[in-house]
C-alpha cells in the first residue's frame, strides 16, 4: 500500500495567478466600463477572508489530514497514483463537492461555515477569495471518507480538491457572459456561478456544482442565469460590517444564540442547528422554500419557470 | 511554498489591490435619493408598502416608513443595507446620530445630520 505520495500545494502556488487575474480583470472593468464592479472594502475584507482561509488551513490541516491517514490505515484497497485514477479521483471529487455545498445551502450547521463566501454583494475575481475559516468545524472532511475508503491516496484526494478550488477561481466574473453551448452544458461556467450568488427568490438554493454543472442537472437542482431576472448578488439579510471576524463568525453566532435560549424543545433546538437556514420553531423567520412561495404569491406569472418549478408550501 | 515568501506576497497582493482600487475611486459610498432609496428597501423586504422614504442631506442613509413600521436604510460601500428600527439604542453626538442595533451582523451605523433633520428622523423613528 502506497504510504508516501505527495503532491504540491496548487492552492498556495496560484496565489500570485490570483493576484495577477484580479488586477487584471479591475483594468479590464475600469477599461471597458463594464464587466463587473469592485469596492475597496468589499475587496479588501474579501481577500482578508481567503488569507484566514489560507492561515487555518496551514494551522488546523493537521486535524484533516490525520482522519484521512486513519481512514488509509483502514482500507484494504489501493488504486495507486496513475493518471486515470487521479482523473476519476478528480470526477469523484467534484461529486463529493457537489453534495458537500448543497449541504452547505440547506443545514445550517454548514451553511454557518459557507455563508461568509455569499456575503459580498459584489461578484469578482475577489468573491472567489471570500472563504471560510470554520470549514474544519463543520466535520464536512467526512464526506470524503468513501473516497480514501475506495483507496485514493488521501494526498491525491486533497490535490484534486485543490485543482477544483482553482477551477472555482475564474467563474466568479460578470466580465465573461455565457460561453458555447456545449460548455455551458458540462461545466460550471461564470453564468452558472452568478446564478448561484444570485439572492433573488429564483436563484436560492441552485447550482451546487464545483467543476462539472452535469451534477445539478442530474440531481434537479440547475437553474439558468435569466436574462430577465438579473442576478443580485448578496445574502436574503445583507451584511451590514465589513468586520472579516463578524463576517466570519455571524451565523455560528446567531445558530449559538438560537440553540440556547430558553424554552424550546430539543428537536426545536436540533432544527436551529441543523435544520434549513431561516427555519424557525414559531415561524417568524423565512427559508429559501417559503422565500420562494412568497415571491410567487406575488408574482404568479413565474410559476413553472427555472427556480420555481417544484411545488411550494404556502406562502403565509 | 516557503511561510517566508507566502506571508509577503499575501500581504503586498492585498495592500496593493486595495490602495489601487482606493487611488481609483472606488471607496465612495453610494448616494440615495428618495426613489432608489425604496428601492433598495424594497430589495430587501419585497413584502412591504413603502409609505414615505427621507434621505439625509448627506445622501448615506434614509428613514423608510412601512405598513411595517420604521426602518433605516444606509450606504454599505457603494451599496445598501436596510434593517427594521425594532430593537436599538441611540446615541446623540451632537452633529452625529450613532445607531446601535442590537444585531451581530449589523453592529453600528453613524448619520451625518443637521439638527433640523435630527430632530425630524427622530421624531419619525418612533413612529409605531
Amino acid at each position: 500500500m502506497t504510504q508516501r505520495l505527495t503532491y504540491p500545494d496548487v492552492v498556495q502556488m496560484a496565489v500570485p495567478v490570483f493576484v495577477a487575474l484580479i488586477l487584471a480583470e479591475f483594468l479590464w472593468i475600469a477599461w471597458r466600463g463594464r464587466g463587473g464592479r469592485y469596492e475597496t472594502r468589499d475587496a479588501l475584507t474579501s481577500l482578508i477572508m481567503g488569507a484566514g482561509n489560507v492561515a487555518v488551513g496551514i494551522a488546523l490541516g493537521f486535524v484533516t489530514w490525520r482522519f484521512f491517514m486513519w481512514l488509509w490505515q483502514l482500507t484494504p484497497l489501493d488504486l495507486g497514483h496513475g493518471w486515470w485514477v487521479v482523473a476519476l479521483c478528480f470526477v469523484l471529487d467534484d461529486l463529493r463537492y457537489y453534495w458537500v455545498h448543497r449541504f452547505g445551502h440547506r443545514i445550517r450547521w454548514v451553511w454557518a461555515s459557507h455563508v461568509n463566501h455569499h456575503s459580498s454583494q459584489h461578484y469578482n475575481l475577489t468573491t472567489a477569495l471570500r472563504q471560510t475559516w470554520t470549514g474544519t468545524f463543520t466535520f464536512m472532511m467526512i464526506v470524503r471518507a468513501p473516497l480514501i475508503l475506495l483507496g485514493f491516496h488521501p494526498a491525491m484526494v486533497l490535490f484534486c480538491g485543490g485543482l477544483n478550488l482553482i477551477y472555482q477561481f475564474w467563474i466568479h466574473t460578470e466580465a465573461i457572459g455565457k460561453l458555447p453551448r456545449w460548455i455551458e452544458a458540462v461545466m460550471n461556467t461564470p453564468s452558472h456561478h452568478r446564478a448561484h450568488h444570485g439572492r433573488n427568490p429564483r436563484y436560492l438554493d441552485c447550482n451546487y456544482a464545483g467543476v462539472f454543472i452535469v451534477w445539478d442537472r442530474m440531481f434537479g437542482t440547475f437553474v439558468p442565469e435569466l436574462g430577465e431576472d438579473r442576478v443580485d448578488y448578496g445574502l436574503v439579510h445583507n451584511l451590514g460590517t465589513f468586520n472579516p471576524l463578524r463576517v466570519a463568525f455571524h451565523e455560528w453566532v446567531g445558530l449559538i444564540r438560537d440553540v440556547i435560549r430558553p424554552g424550546l424543545s430539543l428537536r426545536q433546538r436540533l432544527g436551529y442547528a441543523f435544520g434549513p437556514p431561516g427555519y424557525s420553531h414559531d415561524g417568524s423567520r423565512d427559508t429559501s422554500d417559503r422565500i420562494k412561495a412568497q415571491h410567487l404569491a406575488r408574482h404568479p406569472e413565474d410559476a413553472g419557470t427555472p427556480g420555481f418549478e417544484a411545488p411550494r408550501p404556502p406562502a403565509e | 511554498m516557503p511561510l517566508t515568501v507566502l506571508i509577503p506576497m499575501v500581504v503586498l497582493g492585498i495592500a496593493g489591490i486595495a490602495l489601487l482600487l482606493h487611488l481609483a475611486g472606488r471607496s465612495q459610498r453610494c448616494v440615495l435619493t428618495p426613489v432608489s432609496a425604496e428601492m433598495a428597501w424594497l430589495r430587501q423586504f419585497p413584502g412591504d408598502r413603502v409609505a414615505e422614504a427621507t434621505v439625509a442631506r448627506d445622501g448615506h442613509a434614509a428613514l423608510i416608513l412601512t405598513d411595517h413600521g420604521p426602518g433605516l436604510l444606509w450606504a454599505f460601500g457603494a451599496d445598501t443595507v436596510a434593517r427594521r428600527l425594532l430593537d436599538y439604542d441611540l446615541i446623540d453626538r451632537g452633529d452625529r446620530l450613532r445607531v446601535v442595533f442590537h444585531d451581530f451582523t449589523a453592529p453600528t451605523v453613524t448619520l451625518t445630520l443637521d439638527p433640523f433633520e435630527r430632530r425630524h428622523w427622530l421624531n419619525r423613528m418612533q413612529t409605531p
